[in-house]
Protein backbone atom coordinates (compact mmCIF):
# COMPACT_ATOMS: atom_id res chain seq x y z
CA UNK A 1 0.00 0.00 0.00
CA UNK A 2 1.41 3.33 -1.02
CA UNK A 3 1.23 5.76 1.81
CA UNK A 4 -0.58 8.93 0.72
CA UNK A 5 2.09 11.56 0.69
CA UNK A 6 1.77 15.29 0.50
CA UNK A 7 3.32 16.84 -2.57
CA UNK A 8 3.89 19.94 -0.49
CA UNK A 9 7.34 19.09 0.76
CA UNK A 10 8.49 22.45 2.02
CA UNK A 11 8.93 22.39 5.75
CA UNK A 12 7.77 25.76 7.05
CA UNK A 13 9.91 25.60 10.21
CA UNK A 14 12.98 24.79 8.16
CA UNK A 15 12.33 27.69 5.78
CA UNK A 16 11.93 30.11 8.70
CA UNK A 17 15.20 28.94 10.17
CA UNK A 18 16.97 29.40 6.84
CA UNK A 19 15.49 32.88 6.40
CA UNK A 20 16.66 33.92 9.86
CA UNK A 21 20.17 32.61 9.22
CA UNK A 22 20.16 34.47 5.92
CA UNK A 23 19.11 37.67 7.65
CA UNK A 24 21.90 37.68 10.26
CA UNK A 25 24.58 38.24 7.58
CA UNK A 26 27.14 35.97 9.19
CA UNK A 27 29.52 33.30 7.97
CA UNK A 28 26.63 30.87 7.50
CA UNK A 29 24.30 33.23 5.68
CA UNK A 30 25.38 32.28 2.17
CA UNK A 31 24.92 28.56 2.90
CA UNK A 32 21.48 29.18 4.43
CA UNK A 33 20.43 31.32 1.49
CA UNK A 34 21.66 28.69 -0.95
CA UNK A 35 19.66 25.99 0.85
CA UNK A 36 16.61 28.26 0.73
CA UNK A 37 17.13 28.72 -2.99
CA UNK A 38 17.54 25.01 -3.69
CA UNK A 39 14.37 24.20 -1.78
CA UNK A 40 12.13 26.99 -3.02
CA UNK A 41 13.34 28.17 -6.42
CA UNK A 42 11.74 25.33 -8.45
CA UNK A 43 8.24 25.88 -7.05
CA UNK A 44 8.60 29.67 -7.18
CA UNK A 45 9.69 29.35 -10.81
CA UNK A 46 6.63 27.21 -11.49
CA UNK A 47 4.42 29.88 -9.92
CA UNK A 48 6.12 32.67 -11.86
CA UNK A 49 5.68 30.75 -15.09
CA UNK A 50 1.98 30.28 -14.43
CA UNK A 51 1.71 34.01 -14.06
CA UNK A 52 3.95 35.16 -16.89
CA UNK A 53 3.52 32.34 -19.33
CA UNK A 54 7.10 32.64 -20.61
CA UNK A 55 9.96 30.64 -19.24
CA UNK A 56 12.77 33.15 -19.70
CA UNK A 57 10.84 36.03 -18.17
CA UNK A 58 9.83 33.77 -15.30
CA UNK A 59 13.52 33.00 -14.69
CA UNK A 60 14.22 36.72 -14.52
CA UNK A 61 11.37 37.21 -12.08
CA UNK A 62 12.71 34.48 -9.81
CA UNK A 63 16.23 35.91 -10.01
CA UNK A 64 15.05 39.40 -9.10
CA UNK A 65 12.88 37.96 -6.36
CA UNK A 66 15.79 36.16 -4.72
CA UNK A 67 17.84 39.34 -4.85
CA UNK A 68 14.95 40.96 -3.02
CA UNK A 69 14.63 38.05 -0.58
CA UNK A 70 18.34 38.33 0.25
CA UNK A 71 18.13 42.07 0.77
CA UNK A 72 14.95 42.11 2.82
CA UNK A 73 15.26 38.83 4.71
CA UNK A 74 15.54 40.78 7.93
CA UNK A 75 12.10 42.28 7.35
CA UNK A 76 10.50 38.86 7.45
CA UNK A 77 8.62 38.50 10.71
CA UNK A 78 9.22 34.92 11.75
CA UNK A 79 6.93 35.09 14.78
CA UNK A 80 3.76 35.56 12.80
CA UNK A 81 4.53 35.26 9.10
CA UNK A 82 4.60 32.26 6.84
CA UNK A 83 7.99 31.97 5.19
CA UNK A 84 6.90 30.46 1.91
CA UNK A 85 3.86 32.71 1.58
CA UNK A 86 6.20 35.67 2.12
CA UNK A 87 8.41 34.53 -0.75
CA UNK A 88 5.44 33.78 -2.97
CA UNK A 89 4.17 37.32 -2.38
CA UNK A 90 7.54 38.72 -3.48
CA UNK A 91 7.53 36.58 -6.63
CA UNK A 92 3.92 37.43 -7.46
CA UNK A 93 4.46 41.15 -6.98
CA UNK A 94 7.57 41.06 -9.14
CA UNK A 95 5.78 39.04 -11.80
CA UNK A 96 2.87 41.48 -11.86
CA UNK A 97 5.31 44.40 -12.22
CA UNK A 98 7.07 42.66 -15.12
CA UNK A 99 3.75 41.87 -16.78
CA UNK A 100 2.80 45.52 -16.65
CA UNK A 101 6.15 47.03 -17.60
CA UNK A 102 6.96 44.62 -20.43
CA UNK A 103 3.42 44.87 -21.64
CA UNK A 104 3.70 41.15 -22.05
CA UNK A 105 0.80 40.32 -24.25
CA UNK A 106 0.69 36.82 -22.83
CA UNK A 107 2.31 35.17 -25.76
CA UNK A 108 0.53 31.92 -25.74
CA UNK A 109 -3.03 32.74 -24.84
CA UNK A 110 -3.40 30.74 -21.66
CA UNK A 111 -5.11 27.55 -22.53
CA UNK A 112 -6.96 26.94 -19.37
CA UNK A 113 -9.28 24.33 -18.22
CA UNK A 114 -10.52 26.60 -15.50
CA UNK A 115 -12.37 23.93 -13.58
CA UNK A 116 -9.41 21.59 -13.38
CA UNK A 117 -7.04 24.48 -12.75
CA UNK A 118 -7.49 24.75 -9.01
CA UNK A 119 -6.96 21.07 -8.45
CA UNK A 120 -3.77 20.84 -10.48
CA UNK A 121 -2.14 23.96 -9.11
CA UNK A 122 -2.74 23.59 -5.46
CA UNK A 123 -2.14 20.99 -2.88
CA UNK A 124 -5.30 20.29 -0.95
CA UNK A 125 -4.42 16.86 0.32
CA UNK A 126 -1.77 17.39 2.93
CA UNK A 127 -0.08 14.23 4.08
CA UNK A 128 -0.61 12.69 7.50
CA UNK A 129 2.69 14.06 8.76
CA UNK A 130 1.85 17.67 8.00
CA UNK A 131 0.92 19.99 10.80
CA UNK A 132 -2.67 19.74 12.00
CA UNK A 133 -3.51 23.42 11.69
CA UNK A 134 -2.27 23.57 8.12
CA UNK A 135 -4.34 20.54 7.24
CA UNK A 136 -7.45 21.96 8.79
CA UNK A 137 -6.95 25.29 7.01
CA UNK A 138 -6.35 23.65 3.66
CA UNK A 139 -9.47 21.51 4.03
CA UNK A 140 -11.61 24.48 5.04
CA UNK A 141 -10.32 26.56 2.16
CA UNK A 142 -10.95 23.82 -0.33
CA UNK A 143 -14.51 23.31 0.91
CA UNK A 144 -15.20 27.03 0.92
CA UNK A 145 -13.91 27.39 -2.62
CA UNK A 146 -16.14 24.59 -3.84
CA UNK A 147 -19.11 26.26 -2.17
CA UNK A 148 -18.57 29.40 -4.22
CA UNK A 149 -20.52 30.03 -7.36
CA UNK A 150 -18.63 28.57 -10.30
CA UNK A 151 -18.05 31.97 -11.89
CA UNK A 152 -16.74 33.46 -8.64
CA UNK A 153 -14.39 30.56 -8.06
CA UNK A 154 -13.16 30.69 -11.64
CA UNK A 155 -12.39 34.41 -11.42
CA UNK A 156 -10.56 34.06 -8.11
CA UNK A 157 -8.42 31.15 -9.27
CA UNK A 158 -7.52 32.85 -12.53
CA UNK A 159 -6.66 36.09 -10.78
CA UNK A 160 -4.55 34.35 -8.16
CA UNK A 161 -2.83 31.68 -10.21
CA UNK A 162 -2.19 33.76 -13.30
CA UNK A 163 -2.20 37.23 -11.81
CA UNK A 164 -4.83 38.39 -14.27
CA UNK A 165 -5.96 41.94 -13.84
CA UNK A 166 -9.64 42.84 -13.88
CA UNK A 167 -9.28 43.84 -17.53
CA UNK A 168 -7.56 40.61 -18.54
CA UNK A 169 -10.15 38.59 -16.67
CA UNK A 170 -12.92 40.45 -18.47
CA UNK A 171 -11.49 39.63 -21.87
CA UNK A 172 -10.62 36.06 -20.94
CA UNK A 173 -14.09 35.37 -19.53
CA UNK A 174 -15.91 37.45 -22.15
CA UNK A 175 -17.68 39.43 -19.47
CA UNK A 176 -18.01 43.17 -18.87
CA UNK A 177 -15.38 44.70 -16.59
CA UNK A 178 -17.95 45.65 -13.96
CA UNK A 179 -19.28 42.12 -13.82
CA UNK A 180 -15.80 40.71 -13.29
CA UNK A 181 -15.05 43.19 -10.51
CA UNK A 182 -18.29 42.16 -8.86
CA UNK A 183 -17.45 38.46 -9.17
CA UNK A 184 -14.10 38.97 -7.48
CA UNK A 185 -15.53 41.14 -4.73
CA UNK A 186 -18.44 38.84 -3.97
CA UNK A 187 -16.28 35.74 -4.31
CA UNK A 188 -13.83 37.09 -1.73
CA UNK A 189 -16.64 38.10 0.62
CA UNK A 190 -18.25 34.66 0.41
CA UNK A 191 -14.89 33.01 0.91
CA UNK A 192 -14.24 35.14 3.98
CA UNK A 193 -17.64 34.39 5.51
CA UNK A 194 -17.24 30.69 4.89
CA UNK A 195 -13.70 30.62 6.37
CA UNK A 196 -14.83 32.51 9.44
CA UNK A 197 -17.68 30.07 9.96
CA UNK A 198 -15.16 27.22 9.73
CA UNK A 199 -12.86 28.90 12.25
CA UNK A 200 -15.73 29.41 14.69
CA UNK A 201 -16.80 25.81 14.29
CA UNK A 202 -13.34 24.77 15.43
CA UNK A 203 -13.46 26.97 18.51
CA UNK B 1 -8.49 57.98 7.54
CA UNK B 2 -6.78 54.94 8.91
CA UNK B 3 -7.26 51.90 6.77
CA UNK B 4 -7.42 49.70 9.86
CA UNK B 5 -10.90 51.00 10.62
CA UNK B 6 -12.10 50.93 7.05
CA UNK B 7 -15.03 48.57 6.47
CA UNK B 8 -13.40 47.62 3.18
CA UNK B 9 -10.27 46.29 4.92
CA UNK B 10 -11.09 42.62 4.38
CA UNK B 11 -12.02 43.25 0.76
CA UNK B 12 -8.74 45.08 0.18
CA UNK B 13 -6.72 42.33 1.84
CA UNK B 14 -8.49 39.80 -0.36
CA UNK B 15 -7.93 41.74 -3.58
CA UNK B 16 -4.30 42.32 -2.60
CA UNK B 17 -3.73 38.61 -2.00
CA UNK B 18 -5.56 37.55 -5.12
CA UNK B 19 -3.57 40.11 -7.08
CA UNK B 20 -6.32 42.26 -8.55
CA UNK B 21 -5.35 45.27 -6.47
CA UNK B 22 -3.13 47.16 -8.91
CA UNK B 23 -1.37 50.45 -9.50
CA UNK B 24 -1.99 53.32 -7.11
CA UNK B 25 -4.47 51.37 -5.02
CA UNK B 26 -1.87 48.65 -4.43
CA UNK B 27 0.84 51.13 -3.48
CA UNK B 28 -1.52 52.86 -1.06
CA UNK B 29 -2.35 49.52 0.51
CA UNK B 30 1.34 48.61 0.82
CA UNK B 31 2.03 51.91 2.54
CA UNK B 32 -0.74 51.15 5.01
CA UNK B 33 0.85 47.72 5.58
CA UNK B 34 4.06 49.40 6.66
CA UNK B 35 2.45 52.12 8.74
CA UNK B 36 -0.49 50.37 10.36
CA UNK B 37 0.26 47.20 12.28
CA UNK B 38 -3.43 46.27 12.41
CA UNK B 39 -3.61 46.20 8.62
CA UNK B 40 -0.53 43.98 8.44
CA UNK B 41 -2.02 41.70 11.07
CA UNK B 42 -5.29 41.38 9.19
CA UNK B 43 -3.48 40.60 5.95
CA UNK B 44 -1.42 37.95 7.69
CA UNK B 45 -4.60 36.35 8.97
CA UNK B 46 -5.95 36.08 5.45
CA UNK B 47 -2.61 34.90 4.15
CA UNK B 48 -2.75 31.98 6.53
CA UNK B 49 -6.36 31.02 6.04
CA UNK B 50 -7.24 31.98 2.50
CA UNK B 51 -4.16 31.17 0.44
CA UNK B 52 -3.95 27.67 -0.96
CA UNK B 53 -0.62 25.86 -0.90
CA UNK B 54 0.89 25.41 -4.31
CA UNK B 55 1.49 21.88 -5.46
CA UNK B 56 5.06 20.73 -6.07
CA UNK B 57 3.73 19.27 -9.29
CA UNK B 58 4.07 22.64 -11.00
CA UNK B 59 7.70 23.10 -9.92
CA UNK B 60 10.25 23.76 -12.68
CA UNK B 61 14.01 23.41 -12.26
CA UNK B 62 15.74 26.78 -12.77
CA UNK B 63 18.16 27.06 -15.69
CA UNK B 64 21.71 25.86 -15.12
CA UNK B 65 23.91 28.64 -13.86
CA UNK B 66 20.99 30.55 -12.34
CA UNK B 67 22.30 30.05 -8.82
CA UNK B 68 25.87 30.95 -9.80
CA UNK B 69 24.63 34.18 -11.32
CA UNK B 70 22.77 35.06 -8.15
CA UNK B 71 25.79 34.15 -6.04
CA UNK B 72 28.02 36.43 -8.10
CA UNK B 73 25.60 39.32 -8.21
CA UNK B 74 25.10 39.32 -4.44
CA UNK B 75 28.80 38.57 -3.74
CA UNK B 76 27.79 35.80 -1.39
CA UNK B 77 31.41 34.73 -0.86
CA UNK B 78 31.55 37.42 1.79
CA UNK B 79 29.13 35.37 3.86
CA UNK B 80 30.94 32.07 3.76
CA UNK B 81 33.50 30.95 6.31
CA UNK B 82 37.07 31.46 5.11
CA UNK B 83 39.12 28.32 4.61
CA UNK B 84 40.87 28.40 7.94
CA UNK B 85 37.56 28.82 9.75
CA UNK B 86 36.19 25.87 7.85
CA UNK B 87 39.01 23.55 8.80
CA UNK B 88 39.30 24.84 12.34
CA UNK B 89 42.09 26.85 13.85
CA UNK B 90 44.19 23.88 15.05
CA UNK B 91 44.04 22.08 11.81
CA UNK B 92 44.96 25.35 10.08
CA UNK B 93 47.90 25.64 12.46
CA UNK B 94 48.95 22.08 11.65
CA UNK B 95 48.68 22.81 7.95
CA UNK B 96 50.82 25.93 8.32
CA UNK B 97 53.42 24.02 10.35
CA UNK B 98 53.57 21.29 7.74
CA UNK B 99 54.03 23.87 5.05
CA UNK B 100 56.86 25.50 6.98
CA UNK B 101 58.50 22.10 7.39
CA UNK B 102 58.24 21.43 3.69
CA UNK B 103 59.74 24.81 2.87
CA UNK B 104 62.57 24.44 5.37
CA UNK B 105 63.60 20.81 4.95
CA UNK B 106 62.22 19.21 1.86
CA UNK B 107 62.39 22.00 -0.64
CA UNK B 108 66.17 22.65 -0.52
CA UNK B 109 66.72 18.95 -1.12
CA UNK B 110 64.29 18.76 -3.97
CA UNK B 111 64.93 22.07 -5.62
CA UNK B 112 68.12 21.09 -7.54
CA UNK B 113 66.22 18.12 -8.91
CA UNK B 114 63.47 20.24 -10.29
CA UNK B 115 63.87 20.84 -13.99
CA UNK B 116 65.16 24.34 -14.60
CA UNK B 117 65.94 25.77 -18.02
CA UNK B 118 67.53 22.91 -19.93
CA UNK B 119 71.32 23.00 -20.58
CA UNK B 120 72.40 22.95 -24.23
CA UNK B 121 75.07 20.66 -25.62
CA UNK B 122 77.79 22.89 -27.03
CA UNK B 123 80.48 20.34 -27.91
CA UNK B 124 81.22 16.66 -28.16
CA UNK B 125 84.85 15.68 -27.60
CA UNK B 126 86.36 12.55 -29.07
CA UNK B 127 89.58 10.64 -28.79
CA UNK B 128 91.53 10.05 -31.95
CA UNK B 129 90.58 6.37 -31.97
CA UNK B 130 86.94 7.41 -31.25
CA UNK B 131 86.75 5.05 -28.31
CA UNK B 132 86.04 7.83 -25.86
CA UNK B 133 83.19 10.26 -26.33
CA UNK B 134 82.52 13.18 -24.03
CA UNK B 135 79.53 15.52 -24.26
CA UNK B 136 79.78 19.05 -22.91
CA UNK B 137 76.49 20.75 -21.95
CA UNK B 138 76.38 24.45 -21.04
CA UNK B 139 73.74 25.65 -18.61
CA UNK B 140 71.26 28.29 -19.72
CA UNK B 141 73.10 30.98 -17.74
CA UNK B 142 76.41 29.87 -19.36
CA UNK B 143 78.04 29.44 -15.94
CA UNK B 144 78.05 25.64 -15.57
CA UNK B 145 79.57 23.12 -17.95
CA UNK B 146 78.34 19.58 -17.49
CA UNK B 147 80.63 16.86 -18.88
CA UNK B 148 79.02 13.49 -19.65
CA UNK B 149 81.25 10.64 -20.75
CA UNK B 150 79.64 7.94 -22.86
CA UNK B 151 81.28 5.48 -20.45
CA UNK B 152 83.05 6.18 -17.16
CA UNK B 153 86.69 7.22 -17.52
CA UNK B 154 88.71 7.74 -14.35
CA UNK B 155 92.25 9.10 -14.15
CA UNK B 156 95.03 6.86 -12.84
CA UNK B 157 96.41 7.40 -9.27
CA UNK B 158 99.28 9.65 -10.36
CA UNK B 159 97.60 11.61 -13.09
CA UNK B 160 94.74 14.09 -13.62
CA UNK B 161 92.75 15.18 -16.61
CA UNK B 162 92.69 18.87 -17.43
CA UNK B 163 89.97 20.64 -19.44
CA UNK B 164 91.12 23.41 -21.73
CA UNK B 165 89.44 26.10 -23.66
CA UNK B 166 91.20 26.75 -26.96
CA UNK B 167 90.03 30.28 -27.86
CA UNK B 168 88.63 31.09 -31.29
CA UNK B 169 91.41 33.68 -31.80
CA UNK B 170 94.04 30.91 -31.47
CA UNK B 171 95.33 32.43 -28.25
CA UNK B 172 96.93 30.28 -25.53
CA UNK B 173 94.83 27.46 -24.08
CA UNK B 174 92.94 28.45 -20.94
CA UNK B 175 92.62 25.91 -18.13
CA UNK B 176 89.02 25.47 -17.08
CA UNK B 177 89.31 22.58 -14.63
CA UNK B 178 91.43 19.75 -13.32
CA UNK B 179 89.46 16.52 -13.21
CA UNK B 180 89.76 13.14 -11.55
CA UNK B 181 87.11 11.67 -13.82
CA UNK B 182 85.65 12.80 -17.10
CA UNK B 183 82.12 12.95 -15.67
CA UNK B 184 82.16 16.31 -13.97
CA UNK B 185 80.43 19.58 -13.37
CA UNK B 186 82.64 22.59 -14.05
CA UNK B 187 81.96 26.14 -13.00
CA UNK B 188 82.87 28.46 -15.84
CA UNK B 189 84.63 31.63 -14.65
CA UNK B 190 82.66 34.65 -15.79
CA UNK B 191 85.56 36.01 -17.83
CA UNK B 192 85.70 32.86 -19.93
CA UNK B 193 81.99 32.37 -20.42
CA UNK B 194 82.09 34.57 -23.53
CA UNK B 195 84.90 32.43 -24.99
CA UNK B 196 82.66 29.36 -25.18
CA UNK B 197 81.38 30.10 -28.67
CA UNK B 198 81.67 28.87 -32.22
CA UNK B 199 85.27 28.74 -33.44
CA UNK B 200 86.68 27.81 -30.03
CA UNK B 201 87.56 24.25 -29.06
CA UNK B 202 87.43 22.23 -25.88
CA UNK B 203 90.20 19.76 -25.16
CA UNK B 204 91.22 17.36 -22.41
CA UNK B 205 94.88 16.55 -21.70
CA UNK B 206 96.51 14.06 -19.36
CA UNK B 207 98.58 15.87 -16.72
CA UNK B 208 100.45 14.97 -13.55
CA UNK B 209 98.21 14.59 -10.52
CA UNK B 210 96.93 18.06 -9.55
CA UNK B 211 97.13 19.45 -13.08
CA UNK B 212 99.62 21.05 -15.39
CA UNK B 213 102.57 22.53 -13.47
CA UNK B 214 103.13 25.18 -16.16
CA UNK B 215 99.65 26.52 -16.82
CA UNK B 216 99.75 25.10 -20.34
CA UNK B 217 99.05 21.53 -21.49
CA UNK B 218 102.08 19.35 -20.87
CA UNK B 219 100.77 15.80 -21.47
CA UNK B 220 99.03 14.25 -24.42
CA UNK B 221 95.69 15.73 -25.56
CA UNK B 222 93.33 12.79 -25.48
CA UNK B 223 90.05 14.50 -26.41
CA UNK B 224 89.18 17.48 -28.57
CA UNK B 225 85.99 18.92 -30.02
CA UNK B 226 84.63 22.08 -31.63
CA UNK B 227 82.40 24.42 -29.68
CA UNK B 228 79.10 25.02 -31.47
CA UNK B 229 77.15 28.31 -31.36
Amino acid sequence: VIKPRSTYVLDEQELKRLLLRTAVRGQESAAAFEALYRKCAPLLLGIARRIIGRRELAEEVVHDSFVRIWRSAEQFDASSGQAFAWMVAIVRNRAIDVLQSHDVARVQPLDLDDEAEADGLFDWALGPEDDVDAKRTARALHRCLTELQAAERQSLVLAYAHAMSHTELASHLHKPLGTVKGLIRRGLAHLRDCLERCAEAVR
Amino acid sequence: MKLANDPRLDALCGEYLVGTLRGRARRRFERALREEPLVALRLRHWEQTALPLYSQAIAVQPARGAWKRLERELQLDRYRPSWFQRVGIWRAWAAAATLAFVLAIVLPAVLPLLPGPQPVEIASLQSEDRRILLHADLSADRRVLQLRAARPVIAGPDQSYELWLLPADSGAPISLAVLGALDAQVAVPARYAEGLRAGAKLAVSVEPAGGSPTGAPTGPVILVGDVRG
